[in-house]
């Protein structure tokens, strides 16, 4: 292991050593960060990148410990360094640049009576000259350079422009950046900052595509591009000139176009582009775009940026570069599925559905939240458990930290990632960009009013599919975003039940429950945590209570919250299960919510239903669902709002005669083909094709 | 370079007595014989900006050139460049301080063709010892201490650390510690005072053992703290590489031995005593008399050889 520390602790040096880390762990060195150099208020980006590299000195044995800045080191650093791990065969080397011999040998001399030991500082200038793209850094800058060009990995070249906030603020500047995403001829991507990022999620453009520039890696933002263009007054921070550095060492095509043209004139061989974004379209179509190979080459050939070289770096300090493991074949690879976890098990159950309709020939395994496990074992598929977002963790994203680390070992070369969720997390954002893992989206629709944003889209760009289940009425299609990456199939449902028939069913749960009934009511009114339905099961089990004749279940979900009153009534039970559409077969009337999942199997099952939609904001649109059903006849609706009239809606179903009127809707409606087997195969094809 | 700095009271002294005036950064100096000290004083310089016009340049080195394990221990060449470029001399030596300190210099001449033009003084230049001598206690305890300048240099590895001031011993006080003090991982059982936050009497007050290890990567040239030790009646211990300058006043021992020899004089308070009277003894050698008989030597000699 190489392990790296820094000559002072502060958000900029921890950065560097970020940067360094991934330069180092793309060359196949395995890379530990010293965990005392991460600062108090680090921010979530570098929380990330970093879960992958932090290590307590106590915990390790390098082989190399490596220290960058080592032209400034601050007391409490030294003083740690008595505490550094290894052995006297564990190599300690020092980077700096330095602008004496002297200077040199105080760095030298401080780590060596720091450490006990002899160590070497090598001075950067040696290699890299007095003048790099940013002054005053304690980055090394340093980029593996690839023998040939990287070549694009999509028919269109993408171009990714950096624009500082100012830039994106000047007049016509977002017509322009809009019209280029328009472009025929390439794709565009825009990195800026934080600030500018907001100003255009807040604009009119609001659905261009947007990084903050520091939502990836470096290398992850290279991903997204074959060209990349720098804008603003000169080289914007450490980051994006680290971004420059590997674009080139890379073969990419690099333009600047900063007022001061810095990059260039810090030596760097970039393209002099204009330094307005207004005429940079017609500077990339009619200059860069025909001869884009050619630039690239050149770029990378540069004796320039020879010098900024890892080799030189490995030389120095010994290292011997791992062999690159050889990629596999494409087919080779399995599929994980990463269901998230709202309030239930929506949609675990939904990839389930889809996974089972997979080849067996296709190896597919599952990560997912700790109340969905057994619900997938159950089903046959290999499950590893993440971690469940908790108010008892420091911090609201502390979860998905670990969730990184475990998806990204769960992950390898050729293999692809379905995840299905509405917020696409850091953890599959970061593991599908890091190494172009091939990725779909499993999406489903009808999202309240609020909820359809462009922030929710955003990450979007980052999966090759997008598979979208449609709901089974048409009103509630809703197309969120177009393109030949988004593949509508029909509603996905479960409609596997038992071979028993209803009769055999209801004598079954008779002799379960110890008593005789003529009635039997499911009610599945969701966990408790989206909606509060306590005062609804109350009324259910009250109204139930005064036939003679009847049993109420009361389903409750893994994590669901029972109210201890559900344990009064001598009608009512409370159960859990996995086989609620048997329950439901065998019931005479079922009183649900309207999740995706639960409408569709109780639509397709044609069984009697009244559906009390949830209502929480960061649930689809229930009442919507609900409605559409309700308003064709195939279903009751009872609102939050409408209490004292689930009662009689109960009454109407199991004595009026409207149980017979939904099952006549049902004759006259033909529902859409289900597309459990139609996602699954687009699964199968593969991510990438 | 040095205005603003106050005088060395020993210096001050013979100054008054002389009834002659200290000339600051002056920019010519002239002399049969100049002796400039510490050429490291210029390391952080890029020039020196004065005239030094002699028969006989004498330098001093007062630092080892060289590291143990020999890496630079500053950056010699620049610093006797410098010296070198604004001197008119017929003659340049380089006066060693001790047998280590002319070690050093010969290993690094040897790597460098530019001190061909420095001859190297046969004698150590000299080292003036002139601190009272007290009395040793009579039954000693294990009461341990260290003083230094607070540079990491200084202070061995922290295992080392801890070996030479344990938990069990009755006092372990640990003067011009101040990279200790706000340490969360240094133990509660050492006493730490930064450096000339206390006078060295009284902290020598506290302690019956001195106990001396530097970075193994560093070692001193002289080491006068540890004649000051002696001096102040302390049974002092050091590694044997720094022990050897002092001809015996200093007792060699490795970390993991000081434990057991500083029982073995608890025990044995008498050998303790005669211990430290003897190394005062061996003191003597640096003494303002030894001095005045080996300056007047090297300084006849030298006057000679540089005509």
């Amino acid at each position: 292991m190489i392990f790296l520390c820094a000559g002072e602790r502060s958000e900029r040096t921890f950065d560097a050593l970020l940067l360094l880390a991934v330069q180092l762990d793309r060359a196949g060195y395995a890379v530990g960060i010293d965990a005392s150099f991460l600062p108090d208020d680090a921010p979530r980006y570098q929380k990330f990148e970093a879960a992958m590299y932090l290590c307590d000195a106590s915990d390790v044995t390098p082989a190399i410990i490596l220290m960058i800045g080592a032209d400034s080191i601050a007391d409490d650093v030294k003083l740690a360094l008595r505490a550094l791990p290894g052995t006297a065969d564990t190599a300690v080397y020092g980077l700096g640049r330095f602008a004496t011999h002297q200077m040199l040998l105080n760095a030298q001399n401080t780590l060596a009576y720091a450490v006990g030991r002899d160590v070497e500082v090598i001075d950067l200038t040696v290699w890299q000259g007095e003048t790099t793209l940013i002054e005053d850094s304690i980055l090394p800058l340093v980029t593996s350079i690839s023998p040939s060009p990287i070549p694009s990995r999509t028919q269109r070249p993408k171009v990714l422009v950096y624009a500082p906030h100012d830039s994106l603020q000047q007049d016509a500047v977002l017509p322009e950046l809009l019209a280029m995403s328009h472009s025929g001829t390439f794709d565009l991507q825009i990195v800026t900052s934080g600030q500018g990022k907001d100003f255009i999620r807040r604009s009119s453009y609001a659905y261009l595509s947007v990084f903050g520039y520091s939502e990836l890696p470096p290398s992850g933002l290279l991903s997204y591009a074959d060209i990349v263009a720098f804008f603003g007054p000169n080289v914007p921070g450490a980051r994006m000139a680290q971004l420059a550095m590997e674009a080139m060492g890379a073969g990419k095509v690099v333009i600047d176009c900063t007022e001061d043209s810095s990059f260039i004139d810090a030596g760097a061989p970039l393209l002099d582009g204009p330094a307005s974004l207004l005429s940079f379209a017609s500077y990339l179509e009619g200059v860069v775009l025909p001869h884009r190979a050619e630039i690239g080459r050149r770029i990378q050939q540069s004796p320039w940026l020879a010098k900024f070289d890892l080799a030189h770096l490995e030389r120095q300090i010994g290292l011997t570069r791992p062999a690159a493991t050889p990629a596999p074949a494409s087919t080779s690879g399995s599929t994980l599925f990463f269901p998230t976890n709202g309030s239930g098990l929506g949609h675990a159950q939904r990839c389930a559905l889809i996974a089972a309709e997979v080849s067996p020939d296709h190896n597919v395994r599952f990560a997912a939240f700790p109340s969905c496990v057994d619900m997938l074992k159950n089903r046959g598929f290999d499950c590893l458990p993440m971690v469940q977002r908790s108010e008892e963790f420091a911090e609201g994203f502390a979860n998905d930290l670990v969730n990184y680390r475990r998806l990204s070992s769960l992950m390898a070369p050729g293999d692809q990632l379905v995840f299905d969720g509405g917020y696409v997390f850091d953890s599959v954002y970061r593991v599908i960009s890091a190494s172009q893992t091939p990725a779909i989206w499993i999406r489903r629709g009808l999202w309240q009013a609020g909820q359809i944003h462009p922030n929710a889209l955003e990450r979007e760009h980052i999966f090759s599919k997008v598979i979208v289940p449609t709901e089974a009425f048409e009103e509630l299609n809703a197309v969120y975003s177009r393109g030949e990456q988004v593949h509508h199939v029909g509603p996905v449902v479960n409609t596997t039940t038992s071979d028993t028939d209803r009769a055999t069913l209801r004598s079954r749960l008779s002799a379960l429950f110890e008593r005789p009934f003529e009635t039997l009511v499911v009610s599945m009114l969701g966990g408790g945590v989206a909606s509060d339905r306590s005062v609804q099961t109350q009324m259910l089990s009250s109204t139930l209570e005064r036939r003679s004749d009847c049993l109420h279940l009361v389903v409750a979900w893994p994590n669901a919250v029972v109210p201890d009153g559900c344990y009064g009534w001598k009608n009512t039970r409370v159960v859990q299960t996995q086989n609620t559409l048997d329950l439901c077969r065998a019931a005479d009337l079922t009183v649900s919510a309207a999740g995706y999942n639960s409408f569709h199997e109780l639509l397709y099952a044609a069984v009697p239903t009244l559906f009390i939609p949830q209502s929480a904001p960061y649930l689809d649109d229930q009442e919507r669902r609900a409605r559409a059903a309700s308003e064709r006849g195939l279903a009751g609706l009872v609102l939050e709002s409408e209490l004292m009239s689930l009662g009689r809606e109960v009454n109407a179903v199991l004595d009026g005669g409207k149980a017979a009127e939904f099952a006549a809707a049902h004759t006259e409606i033909t529902l859409p083909d289900i597309g459990n087997k139609a996602a699954a195969a687009l699964i199968e094809t593969g991510a990438g094709q | 370079m040095f205005k603003g700095q106050i005088p060395a009271p020993q210096l001050q002294e013979t100054l008054t007595r002389l009834d002659l005036a200290l000339i600051w950064d002056a920019k010519e100096i002239a002399a049969d014989i100049v002796i400039f000290h510490n050429p490291s004083c210029l390391r952080f310089q890029q020039e020196l900006d004065v005239k030094i016009i002699t028969p006989h340049l004498v330098v001093v080195a007062h630092e080892n050139f060289l590291r143990p394990g020999g890496a630079e221990a500053f950056d010699v060449a620049t610093c006797l460049g410098m010296i070198e470029q604004c001197s008119f001399a017929s003659k340049r030596t380089l006066a060693p301080i001790s047998a280590w300190n002319r070690k050093t210099i010969a290993q690094w001449q040897k790597t460098q063709r530019s001190l061909d033009r420095w001859s190297v003084l046969d004698v150590d230049w000299f080292n003036i010892c002139d601190f009272p001598l007290l009395e040793p206690v009579d039954a000693p305890k294990d009461r341990r201490g260290r003083h230094s300048r607070p540079g990491l240099e200084k202070f061995p590895q922290q295992q080392f650390m801890e070996q030479c001031f344990p938990a069990h011993a009755e006092a372990n006080i640990l003067l011009g510690a101040d990279a200790f003090v706000n340490d969360p991982q240094t133990p509660a059982h050492w006493e730490l005072y930064p450096f000339r936050s206390i006078s060295v009497e009284a902290y020598f007050e506290m302690i019956d053992f001195m106990i001396y290890f530097t970075a193994p990567t560093f070692r001193e040239s002289y080491g006068r703290v540890l004649a000051e030790a002696v001096a102040a009646g302390k049974l002092t211990i050091s590694d044997p590489e720094t022990a050897s300058a002092f001809g015996g006043a200093v007792q060699a021992a490795s970390p993991e031995e000081v434990d057991g020899i500083i029982q073995s004089y608890i025990a044995d308070p008498s050998t303790y005593r005669a211990k430290i009277i003897a190394a005062q003894r061996a003191l003597e050698q640096f003494s303002p008399s030894a001095f005045a008989t080996r300056f007047n030597t090297i300084f006849a000699t030298e006057m000679s050889m540089g005509k």
